[in-house]
């Protein structure tokens, strides 16, 4: 299947803290935010890294700034990419 | 319009279409099934718009994205080989371009492929089934690749609410 193996620093991210915190399930922010809640499970799992736009979305809906939910990993590692 | 509403529009168009298919075919105007497709595939097109639920996002548009710039990327190369041998076989065969039956080539004999008793098939028209061959390849490959992406991007990753 396609694919190379590259060196990245995968992005880390805080949503379920933070959705935890506002009592949110995984459907609320997705409907909040306008994506679909497989999306939101997605992000979480690291699976899929959010454009800047839903990225920016996310992180103003819970009121802080966008490096307290979204970091990059220090650690590098090879993953697959296109 | 519901999600839901919408894939049973999509459904009804399918089959009306495939009625309309065999309806050309025993009439032998294949112009009817050409029109239809259009209609119904603009159909689709204008009822999708008209859906309130939210059937695609980001993610999904990339899922969307990746697939099917694969499938262009394979399909081009297979459609490319086949058509380019098909043009050589026609130019081989100056009768298919209405040149006099005296410069016809011994083969296929009378522009016809022999072998079936009351079937014969001419060049042109299996190049026709071939192609749609590749036309049902590609739809097979869209749907490996976006299988492949959906599961890259997460579509299948289990629930922990």
């Amino acid at each position: 299947m396609p694919g190379n193996s590259e060196t990245l620093r995968p992005m880390k991210n805080k949503i379920k803290v933070y959705r935890a915190m506002h009592d949110m399930t995984q459907e609320d922010l997705a409907i909040k935010i306008g994506v679909t809640r497989q999306t939101i499970l997605a992000i979480e799992k690291g699976k899929y890294v959010p454009s800047l736009d839903l990225a920016f979305r996310i992180a103003r809906h819970f009121g802080v700034a966008i490096e307290d939910v979204f970091t990059y990993d220090d650690e590098p590692r090879t993953v697959m990419v296109d | 319009m519901k999600k839901n509403t919408f894939y049973l529009l999509v459904g009804c168009i399918a089959v009306v279409l495939l009625a309309i298919f065999w309806y050309s075919v025993d009439a032998e105007a294949p112009l009817i099934i050409e029109a239809a497709f259009a209609v119904g595939a603009i159909a689709i097109y204008l009822a999708r718009r008209k859906v309130t639920d939210l059937i695609e996002d980001e993610r999904s548009a990339r899922i969307t994205e990746k697939a099917a710039m694969r499938t262009m990327q394979v399909f081009w190369v297979v459609f490319c080989a086949f058509s380019i041998g098909a043009v050589i076989r026609l130019l081989d065969t100056p009768s298919s371009f209405g040149f006099p039956p005296t410069l016809r080539p011994s083969f296929p004999p009378s522009g016809v492929i022999q072998g079936i008793p009351g079937h014969a098939v001419s060049p042109l028209r299996s190049f026709g089934y071939i192609q749609l061959g590749l036309l049902c390849l590609m739809i097979f490959l869209y749907v490996g690749f976006r299988m492949y992406y959906a599961r890259k991007f997460g579509d299948f990753e289990t629930d922990e609410e």
